[in-house]
């Protein structure tokens, strides 16, 4: 299969598959079996894409220049490469077993077509993001992505809470869209084409010769201005912050516990908070080179992913507290970018992003059973809720140890990566990296505590009642994506060896290190557990507690220092539009109707005769031009 | 003299004239074969215009009718430009014959649509006076007499309308030619000639006046301020079929013409002195239809009248790029004439599809209150074409066409009229908005006009129309690559 087809094919197959099911909406279980069966398959070319991997990076125009109009390059090119194969196949995976759950989770939902198709839709998208080699289509999946977040933490519109969750979703993230349309717009202009290996090669002084300077608009042809380099990527920057709920536009993503769990799972796992990584692994080659850009990257990431982490310690909801881990981790990933010496590149950053799409998918499912069986997502009521089935236990123990970063799982090698990048920043290359490493560190003890906070709730000895012990079991499909998930977390870590992402050796003193620290925070927890939740040793008043719910009340923050600006402006042009502008728009309307009645008296009399009359005044305008010319 | 000639170039017109007479040998055969007489029109219109395609491709010249070297000149030219407005007259007068119906259609009709038509595609590929002149008006007469056959009062009030001003116009014409020749000694229409004529300062008077003349006899064909007064009363009196024609086929062959003429001047642009007068002509032109065109189609409620004020304008628009005497001016023009003329046959066709073909049913704006949930398929091909002449999005062409043909003037340093055009671009929204907006809301069953029955030609043309539409909008390099 060649590169284009393969991705064009996992592109367009979500796509389809969500026109499909939304047809098919009036019998909605039609309709979800075949979006997941679609899923399936495209899980299938994901996976012969793994196998198919090219070597390098290849990339193919699917519209060829048909749309050559103007002084633009728009190449709308889709490419692949081994990186990009691996997080296509981990997408594939996640939106497969997002599916397949949501078929058992919300069997009783009268809109559960649309779910499916909204799910098949937001795949399309990420899909579209992770093969884009073509800064406009990066910027169609990303808007995209955008929208069918809304429609999905909006799901249950008909709670107050979940319209309220969809439109903070949608509204934060937009503010941060600004920046991210800005940056793409001027990282375009520079290079004079939208094509990313185009921009790349411009923005990071490599392009190898530039024969047309008519088209680049920005900056000379030898090298781009420094700064004007490290303003687009910052402005990239903040709309990836944005996407990925860091600093300060985090508090977003918390309230979107409010959508259906395999929403949760597919937005934090695999699809929207991932794609700013994505995204800045695609421009890596400016970014390391726009020190700005990655400072603000640095320091937004090291202060999220401490603040994230102690939040999540704090949360009374066990949702709540994946979301803050979501947080933590996102900002982990988009560490390693920041940090990453030129000759170590992207992928310990993508590294992390697969072990944790595979890890977060599986803890976000198995709460989504476990809320099930309890009736409530309250860490209070899913005290022992893991008695309910072994699976369960099992698997929410491994993904908990993969968050935590124990040694040998997916998500302890790959954080292992990431520290290392990060040390190797810190000594090596300037930039951020001494930040994010002490960042790093705390937060691996940080992590450990709530990971281990959160075994101890479902795994409390506490049993169960009947009545919800014998609850619904999920049905067989679910079980066997499950255990996929479950068995993948233990052994997904091998994907290191098969040389899809260029990683380098991990350092045995730093594995060490690490564990140690884990051991501590575990430790920690389990030595606060006191009546079984280590949550009360550390969050003692109950006014600490609601803040900590509230996410610090950053929320009352946006509404005070954003939303009542922006309103207080808004009335301000209102009033001049309607006062000052419109006044010149009747004027206009007002002087538009005297001159129609002016030129309509003119034609009062259209008999030929006045045709005639016409006819002589034209002839007099002739002759006199005539005349007027004969000197 | 001895005429080389490549009779593969000469078929969109060749076709057309033999269909033509190939209607008048079957009616003498069989008299009252209406539907093998429309059938027979309406493949010589399409084989004419399948005839023109490899033109519109070509990249190399197509010239023919060439007299013997050393000094030959070619008298037709089967280049992209006339390819494109010769494919474009003929679909447009197929379009024509589809809105006649066909248990109506006669021999007569037949004859002077097709006449009409060869008439379109000869004078936009002609390169000298001769051909040009006698074109241009087998082009023009036989609308006079379909505006005029149906035997209505009104409809030979509007005939005798476009009569005068046809005769009047004629003569322009004529002396235009004769002033031509006199100041070049050349009857082809040459850059070469006039550039050698130009040399001498006496002669620029007469040919200034050459040149005013014709585009004032052009004028007329092209209802541009101030030569439009025939335009309301014909359109809204003769039948709607023919006031299609006019608007769509009839200015297509009238703007081919004015790009004939206007295309020796490109050699003299950068001359010292330039040709000034012409330019401020056309200025005039272009400012006063686009100005007093929009303004009295403000004020219209009968459709067809204002569609026929919206012509007057939308002729302002067609003669901004040539302002600027240059060739991107001249396929900025052929493209904005080519939008327009499908908008409008769509606009026609829809009105036609709501209203039946006659002046006396109610054409009145009031008739189409909810039109796009009464009848969606007339509303929504009415709409879209109402926003192409707005120039808004979705009808993205309409606006592409704009900004096009904004272009050669700004780059010849003629900003007034840009923001003259701008200016009347925005008074023109409110036109057609004040028509867009009626087709939404309730549906209003007392003022609805009675469906017409036979409509279903009509309603092809609208549809057919609003894909050509569709496609461009989404595809404009379709249209403005072949004619950059």
């Amino acid at each position: 299969m060649s590169p284009l087809t393969l991705a064009s094919t996992l592109v367009g197959l979500p796509a389809l598959a969500s026109v499909v099911t939304l047809a098919l909406r009036r019998t909605p279980r039609t309709a979800a079996a075949i979006a997941s069966l679609v899923a399936v398959v495209s899980l299938v070319v994901a996976l012969v894409g793994l196998v198919v991997a090219p070597t390098s990076d290849e990339a193919s125009s699917i519209l060829g220049d048909l749309y050559a109009v103007g002084g633009l390059d728009l190449s709308l090119q889709l490419g692949t490469g081994p990186a990009t194969a691996a997080v296509a196949a981990v997408v594939a995976l996640v939106a497969c077993a997002v599916l397949v759950f949501t078929q058992w989770y919300l069997a009783d939902d009268d809109r559960l077509a649309e779910f499916a198709a909204t799910v098949s839709l937001f795949t399309a998208a990420m899909m579209l993001v992770v093969h884009a080699r073509d800064l406009v289509l990066t910027l169609i999946g990303w808007e995209v992505m955008g929208w069918c977040s809304y429609l999905l933490i909006g799901h249950w519109s008909r709670k107050e809470s979940a319209r309220r969750a969809a439109y903070k979703a949608f509204l934060v993230t937009r503010v941060a869209d600004i920046g991210f349309v800005l940056g793409i717009v001027g990282l375009v202009a520079g290079a004079g084409s939208t094509g990313l290996d185009a921009v790349v090669a411009f923005w990071s002084g490599t392009a190898a010769d530039c024969a047309d300077s008519a088209t680049q608009v920005v900056g000379a042809c030898a090298a781009p201005e420094p700064w004007l380099r490290s303003l687009l990527v910052s402005l990239v920057v903040i709309g990836v912050l944005g996407k990925s709920a860091q600093i300060p536009f985090q508090d977003w993503l918390p309230d979107a516990m409010e959508g259906p769990t395999p929403a949760s799972a597919l937005i934090h796992a695999a699809t929207m908070v991932a794609a700013g990584t994505v995204v800045l692994a695609q421009l890596f080659d400016v970014l390391v080179v726009a020190d700005g850009a990655r400072w603000l990257l640095g320091v937004a990431t090291a202060i999220t992913m401490v603040g994230a982490a102690v939040l999540a310690l704090g949360q009374s909801d066990l949702k709540r507290l994946l979301a803050w881990s979501t947080v933590s981790q996102v900002a982990i990933m988009l560490s390693a970018l920041a940090t990453a010496p030129a000759d170590v590149g992207p992928d310990p950053g993508l590294f992390h992003l697969w072990s944790h799409a595979i890890f977060k998918s599986l803890l976000f499912l198995t709460i989504g059973w476990l809320s099930v069986v309890a009736g409530s997502t309250l860490a209070s009521r899913l005290r022992g809720s893991g008695n309910a089935h072994q699976l369960a236990r099992v698997g929410w123990l491994f993904g908990l140890l993969a968050l935590a970063g124990a040694p040998f799982v997916v998500g302890g090698l790959s954080k292992e990566h990431v520290i290392v990048t990060a040390y190797e920043g810190a000594v090596g290359a300037g930039g951020p990296g001494v930040i994010v490493l002490a960042a790093l560190l705390v937060t691996v003890v940080l992590t450990a505590a709530y990971a281990m906070r959160a075994h101890l709730v479902v795994d409390a000895p506490d049993p169960l009642p009947e009545a919800s012990a014998a609850a619904r079991m999920p049905s067989a499909p679910v079980l066997v994506a499950l255990a996929v998930l479950t068995v993948l977390t233990v052994v997904g870590g091998l994907v290191m060896i098969t040389g899809l992402f260029e990683l380098e050796r991990a350092s045995v003193v730093w594995m060490l290190l690490t564990t140690l620290l884990i051991v501590i925070g575990g430790g920690l927890a389990w030595l606060a557990r006191g009546s079984g939740d280590p949550r009360d040793a550390f969050v003692r008043t109950a006014r600490q507690r609601e803040l900590a719910d509230r996410g610090l009340g950053v929320d009352t923050a946006y509404r005070a220092l954003v939303a009542r600006p922006v309103l207080g402006l808004a009335r301000v042009v209102a009033f001049l539009d309607r006062e000052v502008v419109d006044g010149y728009v009747r004027g206009a309307a007002a002087s538009a109707g005297i001159a129609g009645w002016l030129t309509a008296r003119g034609h009062r009399r259209e008999a030929a005769s006045g045709g005639v009359a016409l006819v002589a005044v034209g002839l007099l305008v002739a002759a006199g031009t005539a005349v007027l010319t004969w000197r | 003299m001895t005429l080389a000639i490549d009779w593969v170039l000469l078929l969109p017109a060749l076709l057309p004239a033999a269909a033509m007479l190939l209607v008048l040998l079957v009616d003498a055969a069989v008299p009252g074969a209406r539907r093998v007489m429309a059938v027979v029109a309406a493949l010589g219109l399409a084989a004419g215009a399948a005839t023109a395609v490899p033109g519109i491709l070509a990249a190399d010249e197509r010239l023919t009718l060439c007299t013997a070297a050393p000094d030959g000149r070619c008298l037709w030219d089967g280049g992209p430009l006339p390819s494109t407005l010769q494919a474009g007259i003929l679909l447009a007068t197929l379009a024509v014959l589809a809105l006649v119906s066909v248990r109506r259609v006669g021999v007569v009709d037949l004859t002077l649509l097709l006449a009409s038509a060869a008439g379109g595609t000869a004078v936009v590929a002609s390169r000298d006076l001769g051909t040009w002149l006698v074109t241009l008006e087998l082009a023009t007469l036989p609308v006079i007499a379909l505006v005029a056959w149906r035997d209505r009062r009104a409809a030979t009030h509007g005939a005798l309308t476009l009569l005068t001003t046809s005769l009047v116009s004629f003569g322009l014409l004529v002396l235009g030619a004769a002033l031509w020749v006199l100041g070049t000694g050349d009857p082809t229409l040459t850059g070469e000639s006039l550039a050698a004529a130009w040399a001498a300062p006496e002669r620029r008077p007469v040919l200034t006046l050459a040149a005013v003349v014709l585009v004032a006899g052009l004028a007329f064909k092209l209802s541009a301020v101030p030569f439009h007064a025939w335009t309301p009363p014909t359109l809204t009196a003769g039948p709607l079929p023919v006031a299609a024609l006019l608007a769509s086929a009839s200015k297509l062959a009238a703007v081919g013409a004015l790009v004939v003429v206007l295309a020796p001047w490109e050699s003299v642009v950068g001359a010292n002195p330039g040709p000034h007068a012409l330019v401020s002509v056309l200025v005039g032109l272009t400012v006063a239809s686009m100005l007093v065109g929009t303004v009295m189609a403000l004020r219209q409620t009968e459709v067809v009248r204002l569609l026929a004020w919206s012509t007057v304008a939308q002729a302002g628009w067609v003669v901004l790029p040539l302002t600027a005497l240059s060739a991107a001016g001249r396929g900025a023009a052929v493209a904005y004439t080519i939008v327009y003329a499908v908008a409008a046959l769509v606009a026609f066709a829809a009105v036609r599809a709501t209203h039946g073909p006659r002046v006396e049913d109610h054409r009145d704006l009031t008739a189409y209150r909810g039109i796009l949930r009464r009848d969606p398929v007339a509303g929504g091909t009415l709409a879209l074409a109402l926003l192409v002449l707005a120039g808004l999005p979705p009808g993205v062409i309409g606006l592409v066409a704009k900004v096009v043909a904004l272009g050669p003037p700004v780059a010849a340093g003629l900003w007034p009229v840009a923001v003259v055009a701008v200016i009347a671009a925005v008074l023109g929204i409110a036109v057609y908005v004040r028509w867009f907006a009626v087709l939404f809301g309730r549906p209003d069953d007392a003022s609805a006009p009675v469906r017409p029955r036979r409509r279903r030609a009509s309603v092809a043309v609208a549809v057919v129309g609003t894909a050509v539409i569709v496609v461009l909008s989404v595809l404009p390099q379709l249209l403005l690559g072949p004619l950059a």
